[in-house]
């Protein structure tokens, strides 16, 4: 696998994908005072946080069709992830198993 | 084609933690918004999914060790993202951090604020220790950077299998 071109590629993306967040955060940590409107972008970034993502509906009733919406759509992403990585799992240890 | 358990789980691993570091950094505060462009509400939606899979991938590889202890496996997975000595102990210990820090600041954002300030604290600190070791972890493997030669391809593809690679000091990678 780690011979395969295409693996190549995905490496060096990764790799540059880890290089690009060291520079983000020594960037943003020693980098001027952020500006006014950054500073409302962002805080407009974080009401958006509350009204439409977890952040906000985490602190709500558990009675809240919102957050039963949101938990719904969670689960519908996480629930087939986690049965597609047992099936991988048990795919693996079946191969294995009859290569051994 | 045969692609072993802890190579997987290394590559899962990541991508996951990737795009959890990405995300985790641009709500870190206004200086660091702009790596995703201010859009916080995809950030924090992005960030406690993968989360629960980051969880998960971690559940899944203790679960594996243990089970590899109980049949006392001692063949080293050079993949694996956890083990019980140098950067795998370090992940493991970094991890179980992240995980606890975070589930602190998922529970009690609404309730307690000092435990969810200190939570908060150590999460985005660890963040830049562990992408250091990150760019130092990719630097002593930047062997696996390197493009196979055509001449020396079909060589190197019988002696090495498949998910390992032998460097030229005979050290599987």
């Amino acid at each position: 696998m780690m011979q395969r071109p295409w693996f190549k590629v995905f490496i060096w993306f990764a790799g540059t994908v880890f290089f690009f967040m060291a520079s983000a955060a020594l960037i943003s940590y020693f980098g001027p005072v952020p500006t006014e409107a950054q500073v409302m972008a962002y805080m407009a970034g974080m009401m958006a946080a509350m009204e439409n993502s977890l952040m906000g509906l985490s602190m709500s009733l558990e009675g809240d069709s919102q957050l039963k919406g949101l938990i719904a759509q969670i689960a519908s992403v996480t629930v087939p992830l986690i049965f597609v990585g047992i099936g991988f799992g048990v795919l693996v240890r079946i191969r294995r198993s009859r290569i051994d | 084609m045969n692609v072993r358990f802890d190579f997987i789980m290394h590559w899962l691993w990541t991508i996951v933690f990737a795009i959890l570091a990405l995300s985790g950094l641009a709500m870190v505060g206004p200086r660091y918004g702009w790596i995703l462009v201010y859009d916080i509400a995809a950030a924090d939606f992005v960030h406690r999914v993968l989360a629960a899979v980051f969880v998960l991938l971690t559940s899944v590889s203790v679960a594996y060790e243990i089970m590899r202890s109980v049949k006392a496996d001692s063949k080293k997975l050079t993949w694996f993202i956890i083990g019980k000595s140098g950067y795998q102990l370090f992940t493991l210990i970094t991890t179980l951090i992240f995980i606890v820090t975070g589930v602190i600041i998922w529970v009690c954002m609404d309730s307690n604020m000092a435990a969810t300030a200190f939570s908060l604290y150590i999460h985005e600190k660890l963040t830049y220790i562990v992408i250091a070791s990150l760019i130092w972890h990719i630097y002593m493997k930047a062997h696996a950077l390197l493009w196979p030669k055509p001449s020396s391809g079909i060589a190197s593809k019988a002696k090495s299998k498949e998910g390992e690679v032998v460097s030229k000091g005979g050290k599987a990678l």
